[in-house]
């Protein structure tokens, strides 16, 4: 068990360096480079390494063999000439004459391996002398050599053999053999002359190893080069990519530095070229963009003056709209109330200039939600009641004071209220307050039209309206949703909305409870709702009967430390 | 007796159509069309209040709001096109009583101007107390021993406010409906810019206040007599 687990952990560990390797070759263009030169370049080495050692070895081989035969055929020459000049007849001259002769032949040959056998098929004789075979020739001459030497007498035959040393190993050898005509009756002799190759080979070893060095050394400085010339194609690789990152990231001014006239200077040339018209094109834009807010700014701002004259000329027409006659009195009254949309349209429009503008200050004080929420209700009830809409106000927690503007968030509230009663078919409508250690949330419920999820996308859009063709007759200016966002936005919260088709909708309002935490502006993700977005009776009609309608509920005990 | 009103404004629709709308009202308007001349037009007619456009051509309404402060305390109601919050802040922090957003109807403009024209309600008690300060209702005055105090009107309503319920905190909507008239949700800014001119005026150190103290979170109230 303890092995297995032990391996699992092993195999573990491994795939977690080959993970590792695999991220450092994918990641690293320098890395990568340098491993395939190295690679490239090992397999080349090798290729010719092997060819030139290979072709050496044989060329050794060959000069050495064709240097060996010359000299066996001299030492052969040399000793036929002494044996044909010689007039031994006798048993003691030829064994004097024979050993002139193996004389003659080791000393022209250069090497004492020497070994003489008498025809195996020739008729035996007293006068013969014996077989000579030197210790380091014992048992390397083959059978097939002396078949060979004795069916072809007039030529030299060879073998490459392999000849004892003396520390034990054996060395590379070559064993020349030939024929010997012996006079006095002896017949013919088999002589083989042994010549070891030790040196070559050591020379070849040596030739071998020298080049197996060189052949590293060249490596290492082949990976030197590459690593170098890489780097210095990477590195300003490297620093345009940080360079982008940071041009990505906002920063307008970063430019690469240009060195020289090379590729690489003109890649930071074209990028710095384009980071110049990046800067340029967006700091039109910004241009344009401030003078079409100050644009929609002042339109709005110049609209109001004969707005007011039109406003105040409209009202008191309307106030005396009785001593007018049918149509000229609803004329007044058209242009009235569309004075007023008009108005509401206005401000609308300005507020949300302001936001585009970026010049929206939050005037914040404690608030209490709950009684915010309360008064908004209060307000709202006539225009609900109308619609057959009953409102209520649930509030488990929130009874706190919330650093908030006031002023916006009532406009977030009546907004989301005046939606819910517009669309709420006059239904039930649930007002929710709840905190939490870092948030507070409110959220409007109605169990009215709904949407489908792809309208409720959208529902935040400028002038957007789910339905085109559905009258408006509260009279919304379709920026109301957009604003409230941008309200909640700014107190650094956030807005959602949950809603499905005849089955109403939710608008959950979380705000952090105070603005800045830790000096920092919350973010949108720094607040944990308290309340729940979707709904948990979501194909209800409307909510359970409470018997407590509008109440507001004691304070939790975890609220006594916000106060 | 007939309430004169200033209109100071460079629309001429508008200030006739304000005009229509303040005869219509029983009240006499005068006009003005610009900043230089609205400070002579404000001595020579002697208005009962002013009705002042911030912006102006030659001078701003700012600082015309200003000028006629600094030498009377007839209420002025500013108009603007801007609820900014810089803009609406200089108007009052200069000394305008109320300001209002066009466009606006009638009926408000009407009743803003009522509300800064009413008489100071007649109470039962003459004079309250409120730490040093003395503060004679029926004879608009307020003094420290023996010196006078000089008040505008609203900053007179507001101390008179607080001072006749010492014990009570009021909070700035509280203050803003009995105060300024306002009987929904208006701009709390109103209570503290003028809460800090009225401070200004009858505090021994502004920064620590004694006369009209701050309840955090809540609102004011006013503080012991000593």
């Amino acid at each position: 068990m303890a092995t297995a687990v032990d391996d699992s952990r092993a195999t573990g560990s491994w795939r977690a360096v080959r993970r590792r390797l695999l991220a450092v070759w994918r990641r690293s263009l320098q890395v990568r480079t340098v491993f395939i030169t190295l690679g490239l370049s090992s397999l080349a080495i090798l290729v010719i390494g092997l060819y030139i050692s290979f072709s050496v070895a044989s060329n050794l081989f060959q000069d050495q063999r064709s240097r060996v035969l010359e000299a066996s055929n001299n030492a052969t020459a040399a000793a036929q000439l002494i044996l044909d000049s010689s007039d031994a007849a006798d048993r003691g001259s030829l064994q004097l004459l024979m050993k002139a002769t193996l004389d003659t032949v080791t000393s022209i040959a250069g090497t004492n391996d020497v070994a003489l056998f008498r025809d195996p098929e020739a008729a035996p004789s007293t006068n013969a002398p014996p077989d000579r075979l030197s210790p380091d020739l014992a048992g390397v001459i083959s059978p097939e050599l002396r078949a060979q030497v004795q069916q072809h007498t007039e030529r030299q035959y060879w073998q490459s053999v392999a000849l004892e040393n003396s520390s034990g190993g054996t060395d590379p050898g070559i064993v020349v053999g030939s024929v010997l005509q012996v006079p006095a009756g002896a017949g013919r002799y088999e002589l083989y002359i042994g010549y070891n190759l030790a040196e070559a080979e050591r020379t070849l070893a040596f030739m071998q190893v020298t080049g197996t060095v060189g052949a590293l050394a060249l490596l290492a400085l082949l990976s030197a080069i590459t690593l170098v010339v890489v780097r210095g194609v990477i590195e300003p690789i490297r620093t345009t990519a940080s360079t982008s990152r940071r041009l990505a990231a906002g920063d307008l001014n970063v430019r690469i530095p240009e060195r020289g006239e090379d590729e690489l200077a003109s890649l930071a040339a074209s990028f710095n070229g384009m980071a110049d018209s990046l800067r340029e094109r967006i700091r039109e834009l910004a241009e344009l963009s401030v003078m079409q807010q100050r644009f929609v700014s002042d339109v709005s701002h110049e609209l109001r003056t004969p707005l007011t004259t039109i406003r105040l000329a409209g009202d008191v027409l309307y106030g005396q709209r009785e001593d007018f006659a049918g149509p000229t009195a609803r004329t007044v009254e058209l242009l009235h109330t569309q004075t007023e949309r008009f108005e509401r349209l206005l401000a609308d429009l300005l507020e949300i200039s302001r936001y585009d503008a970026g010049s929206v200050t939050l005037t914040t004080e404690p608030t209490n939600l709950v009684h915010l929420a309360g008064d908004v209700i209060e307000s709202m009830n006539g225009l609900a009641r109308e619609r057959g809409s009953e409102l209520r106000l649930e509030a488990p927690g929130g009874h706190l004071d919330a650093e908030v503007d006031p002023r916006r968030i009532r406009r977030i509230v009546t907004n989301l209220l005046g939606n819910a009663i517009e669309h709420g078919e006059g239904r039930p409508i649930v007002v929710a307050v709840d905190s939490n250690a870092t948030a507070i949330a409110l959220s409007v419920r109605d169990y009215g039209l709904g949407m489908s999820p792809e309208a409720a996308e959208r529902v935040f859009d400028r002038f957007w309206r789910a339905d085109p063709s559905r009258v408006r007759t509260i009279g919304g200016t379709g920026l109301g949703l957009a604003i409230s966002l941008e309200d909640a936005v700014a107190h650094g919260g956030r807005l959602d909305v949950w809603s499905r088709p005849e089955q109403g909708s939710v608008f959950r309002l979380t705000l952090p409870r105070s603005t800045h935490v830790g000096g920092e502006p919350a973010g949108p993700g720094a607040v944990v709702p308290p309340l729940p977005l979707e709904p948990d009776d979501p194909g209800a009609a409307g909510p359970p009967p409470t018997a407590s309608v509008g109440a507001i509920l004691p304070d939790d005990d975890r609220e006594v430390h916000d106060a | 007796m007939t309430s004169r009103v200033l209109v100071v404004d460079d629309d001429t629709a508008l200030a006739e159509m304000i005009g229509i709308v303040l005869r219509t009202e029983g009240f006499d308007p005068v006009f003005c069309g610009d900043g230089p001349s609205a400070l002579a037009a404000f001595r020579e007619t002697r208005p009962d209040l002013v009705l002042l456009d911030l912006m102006l051509p030659g001078m701003d309404g700012i600082e015309v709001c200003a000028r006629i402060r600094a030498e009377s305390g007839t209420p002025i109601i500013m108009l603007t096109a801007k609820s900014d919050t810089a803009d609406v802040v200089k108007g009052l922090e200069s000394g305008a009583d109320d300001y209002m957003v066009k466009p606006f109807n009638p009926k408000e403009l009407v009743a803003r101007i009522r509300t800064r024209l009413r008489p100071t309600p007649e109470s039962s008690v003459e004079t309250y107390a409120v730490g040093d300060l003395t503060i004679d209702a029926a004879g608009h005055e307020v003094r420290r021993g023996d010196e006078r105090i000089s008040l505008t009107p609203l900053e007179f309503d507001l101390l008179l406010t607080l001072a006749s319920k010492p014990q009570q905190v009021f909070t700035r909507e509280m203050l803003l409906e009995q105060v300024w008239g306002y009987h929904y949700k208006a701009d709390t800014r109103l209570v503290n810019v003028h809460v800090q001119r009225l401070r200004a005026k009858v505090e021994h150190d502004p920064d620590n206040p004694r006369i009209v103290m701050t309840v955090r979170g809540v609102g004011y109230r006013a503080g012991a007599t000593t």
